[in-house]
C-alpha cells in the first residue's frame, strides 16, 4: 500500500510513491493459478497461456456479429449457428503492428491449416463450413506520396506468402489517379479530365486539356493541400477508397482493417478535431455502398478495436509474427495526427483505461440527423443541409462585419458534393496561411472515382420524373 | 562501482533495432553496482537496475535519434519492456535489479495499425 509522501520542505527525498498500475495480486486473473506475464489495463494480468484465448475471444466478439448478411446485432451473438459471409474477404494490410496481428488472427481463426490441428474444440469456427471462400490481402504502397521513404512492397509480399490461404494484391497510392487501375476494378470509363481549384473555397471544377501521369497527379494533389495536417488525412482517404474499390472488385463482402484500440482512439480524436464528427461511428465500422444503384455492399470492420496496442505487441512477440513496418507520417511534429498520437500513447502508459473510454464513448455517439447523401471524395455519409461553408457560423455573425451573402455554389463547384471533413481538408488554412506549394493549385487533379461520379452527373440521361421536376416551375397547370 | 559485471542479453524489436546498428540481439555487461544518480559518480551506490540499463544503452549502443528511445529518463511511451518474458510492470519497472543472465526485451509498438 502506498505511503503518504513526506513534507518536502523538511525531507529532501520526500517523494510520493508511484501507485502500482494493478491493485491485485500478480496471479493470472483468468486461470487464477499461474503467475501473470503481462498487465493489460489495470487489473487484468494474463499468463502467456491465457493471453492468447483472451485476445482471440475479443477479436471474434468484435467480428462475428458482422459476418452474416443482414443487420448487425447490438448484442453479441448467443445463438450458435453457421457463419457464412455473403462474399469473399479482403484484408487491408499496412505493414504495421495491427494489420500484421490481424492477418495472423484471421488465419488462425478462419483459415485453418491442414495439419490436423484440432486445437479449439469442436465449436471452433475452423471445424465448420468456411466463412469466406477466398481471401485477399491488399497492400497500398505510399512511398510515392512521401518523398524519401522506401518501397516496402516486396517485404510485405514475402510476409503474406507465409499465409498461403491469401492472395496478395499490391496497389500503389498513385492508382487513385490512374485510369487503368479504375478500369481494372470495373470503374466506368472516364469521359473528361476534371480538375479543381483549391485556391477557391467553392472548389470550382473545370475541364483540363492536359493529363499528367498518375504519380505526377498524386504529387500535384498532395502539394496543393493547404496544411500539413491535411496531407495524412488525404492519404488516409485515398488508401481507404483504394481498398474499398479493390474489395468490391474481388467480390468481397468484408474489408478488415487492423486498427487497434489505441489507433482507433487516435483516429477518433484526430478525425473529430478535423470536422469528422458526423461520421464518428464509421471510424469503428461501416457499410459502404459503391453506388446508389448497387445492391452489394462492403462491410468495413476493425476487429482489433477492443485490443490495445500493447496486447497486439505481445501477441506479435510471443507468436513470432514478423512486422514489415510502415511509414508514420502524421503531418509533421505539430500536425494534429502527431500531437494526438503522442497524447493518446502517453495516456495509455499512465492511464490505460482512458484509451478504451475514448473509443467506448465515441461508440455511443450518433448524429442527430440521418444522412441523405454520401461524400463524393471519401464515400462516407455527408451531413444533410450543409450550411453555407463560406459564411461565419451563427454565433460569430454579430461579431464580424456584415459580409455580403455568398452566391450559392454552382453546379461546377465540388463543395456541395463534399462532407464537412473533406471540405475542411481541402480548404482549411492555418493561421500562418496556406502551406500549399504546388503550381497546380488552381487545377488540381482529382481521384478517379470523383471524376467518374462527376462524369456521371454531367452526362447521364435524366429520367422522365427528374426532367419534369427540373422544369416544374415553368409548367402551366 | 563494483568490479563484478552482470551479463545480460538485450533484444530490440518493432523497429527499435534500427536505432541500435540494425542489430536485434546484443550481449551486454553492466557493472553490478552503479551510482544512484547516473551522471553523478559521487552519489551513493545501488545495484544495477533497468533504469541504469536504459541510460547505459543510450550512451553505449544507441546510434541515432535518442528521442525515439528515451524520454524523461525512461523509455519513450509506446515502448514495452519485458524482463525474462514478463512485463516489467510486474517486476517493478525501472527498479528491477538486474541479475546474471537476464533477458531484457524492448519492443516498440509505434508501427501503428
Amino acid at each position: 500500500m502506498a505511503e503518504s509522501c513526506g513534507n518536502p520542505s523538511s525531507e529532501q527525498d520526500a517523494l510520493m510513491l508511484r501507485r502500482s498500475k494493478f491493485d491485485k495480486s500478480n496471479i493470472c486473473i483468468k486461470c487464477k493459478v499461474n503467475p501473470g506475464n503481462v498487465v493489460i489495463r489495470h487489473a487484468v494480468i494474463a499468463s502467456a497461456e491465457c493471453f492468447f484465448p483472451l485476445v482471440s475471444s475479443k477479436f471474434r466478439r468484435a467480428l462475428v456479429p458482422a459476418i452474416n448478411p443482414g443487420p448487425i446485432p447490438d448484442t453479441p451473438r448467443k445463438k450458435k449457428g453457421s457463419l457464412k459471409a455473403a462474399g469473399n474477404l479482403c484484408i487491408g494490410f499496412s505493414g504495421g503492428l495491427g494489420s500484421s496481428v490481424l492477418l495472423d488472427l484471421v488465419t488462425e481463426s478462419y483459415f485453418p491449416s491442414e495439419n490436423g490441428n484440432t486445437k479449439g474444440g469442436s465449436d471452433h469456427p475452423r471445424h465448420h463450413e468456411k466463412v469466406w471462400d477466398h481471401g485477399t490481402v491488399c497492400y497500398v504502397e505510399i512511398c510515392s506520396a512521401l518523398p524519401g521513404t522506401r518501397d516496402r512492397t516486396e517485404e510485405v509480399r514475402a510476409l503474406v506468402s507465409e499465409y498461403r490461404h491469401f492472395e496478395f494484391l499490391p496497389l500503389r497510392i498513385e492508382d487513385a489517379f490512374d485510369e487503368a487501375w479504375w478500369a481494372k476494378v470495373g470503374g466506368r470509363g472516364l469521359e473528361s479530365n476534371m480538375t479543381v481549384d483549391l485556391a477557391d473555397e467553392d472548389l470550382i471544377l473545370s475541364q483540363s486539356t492536359t493529363s499528367d501521369n498518375s504519380v505526377a497527379a498524386l504529387h500535384s494533389y498532395i502539394s496543393s493541400l493547404p496544411t500539413q495536417t491535411a496531407v495524412p488525412s488525404a492519404i488516409q482517404t485515398l488508401i481507404r477508397l483504394l481498398l474499398l474499390h479493390t474489395a468490391r472488385s474481388t467480390g468481397s463482402s468484408h474489408l478488415l482493417l487492423g486498427t487497434s484500440l489505441t489507433s482507433l482512439s487516435v483516429s477518433l480524436i484526430s478525425s473529430i478535431s478535423q470536422g469528422g464528427g458526423f461520421v464518428v461511428r464509421e471510424e469503428a465500422q461501416e457499410e459502404w455502398q459503391p453506388t446508389v444503384e448497387s445492391k452489394r455492399t462492403v462491410r468495413v470492420n476493425r476487429p482489433l478495436r477492443d485490443i490495445g496496442m500493447k496486447e497486439c505487441a505481445m501477441w506479435a512477440w510471443w507468436k513470432g509474427v514478423h512486422i514489415p513496418g510502415k511509414e508514420n507520417y502524421l503531418g509533421g511534429k505539430q500536425g494534429i495526427g502527431a500531437l494526438t498520437k503522442n497524447f493518446i500513447v502517453g495516456l495509455e502508459r499512465d492511464y490505460p483505461s482512458t484509451v478504451s473510454t475514448i473509443a467506448r464513448t465515441c461508440g455511443k455517439l450518433a448524429p442527430k440527423d440521418s444522412s441523405d447523401s454520401s461524400c463524393i471524395l471519401c464515400g462516407r455519409p455527408a451531413q444533410p443541409g450543409k450550411p453555407d461553408l463560406a459564411s461565419p457560423p451563427p454565433h460569430l455573425q454579430n461579431m464580424t462585419p456584415q459580409i455580403p451573402p455568398v452566391a450559392p455554389a454552382s453546379q461546377s463547384s465540388l463543395t456541395p458534393r463534399l462532407c464537412y471533413a473533406c471540405h475542411t481538408t481541402l480548404t482549411s488554412r492555418s493561421s500562418r496561411g496556406s502551406t500549399a506549394s504546388g503550381n497546380h493549385i488552381n487545377s488540381t487533379p482529382l481521384p478517379v472515382w470523383v471524376v467518374s461520379e462527376l462524369d456521371g452527373v454531367g452526362h447521364r440521361k435524366m429520367g422522365e420524373k427528374e426532367m419534369k421536376e427540373s422544369i416544374s416551375e415553368y409548367l402551366l397547370e | 562501482m563494483s568490479e563484478s559485471n552482470v551479463s545480460l542479453k538485450v533484444e530490440f524489436s518493432g523497429g527499435l533495432e534500427l536505432l541500435f546498428s540494425n542489430q536485434r540481439s546484443h550481449k551486454v555487461a553492466v557493472p553490478g553496482t552503479v551510482p544512484t544518480k547516473y551522471n553523478d559518480p559521487s552519489s551513493p551506490s545501488k545495484p544495477a537496475d533497468i533504469a541504469f540499463l536504459i541510460h547505459y544503452l543510450r550512451d553505449n549502443l544507441l546510434k541515432e535519434r535518442v528521442e525515439l528511445f528515451m524520454e524523461n529518463d525512461t523509455v519513450r511511451p509506446g515502448i514495452l519492456v519485458l524482463v525474462n518474458d514478463t512485463d516489467w510492470e510486474l517486476e517493478g519497472e525501472g527498479q528491477y535489479v538486474l541479475k546474471e543472465g537476464d533477458e531484457i526485451v524492448f519492443i516498440s509498438t509505434l508501427h501503428g495499425g
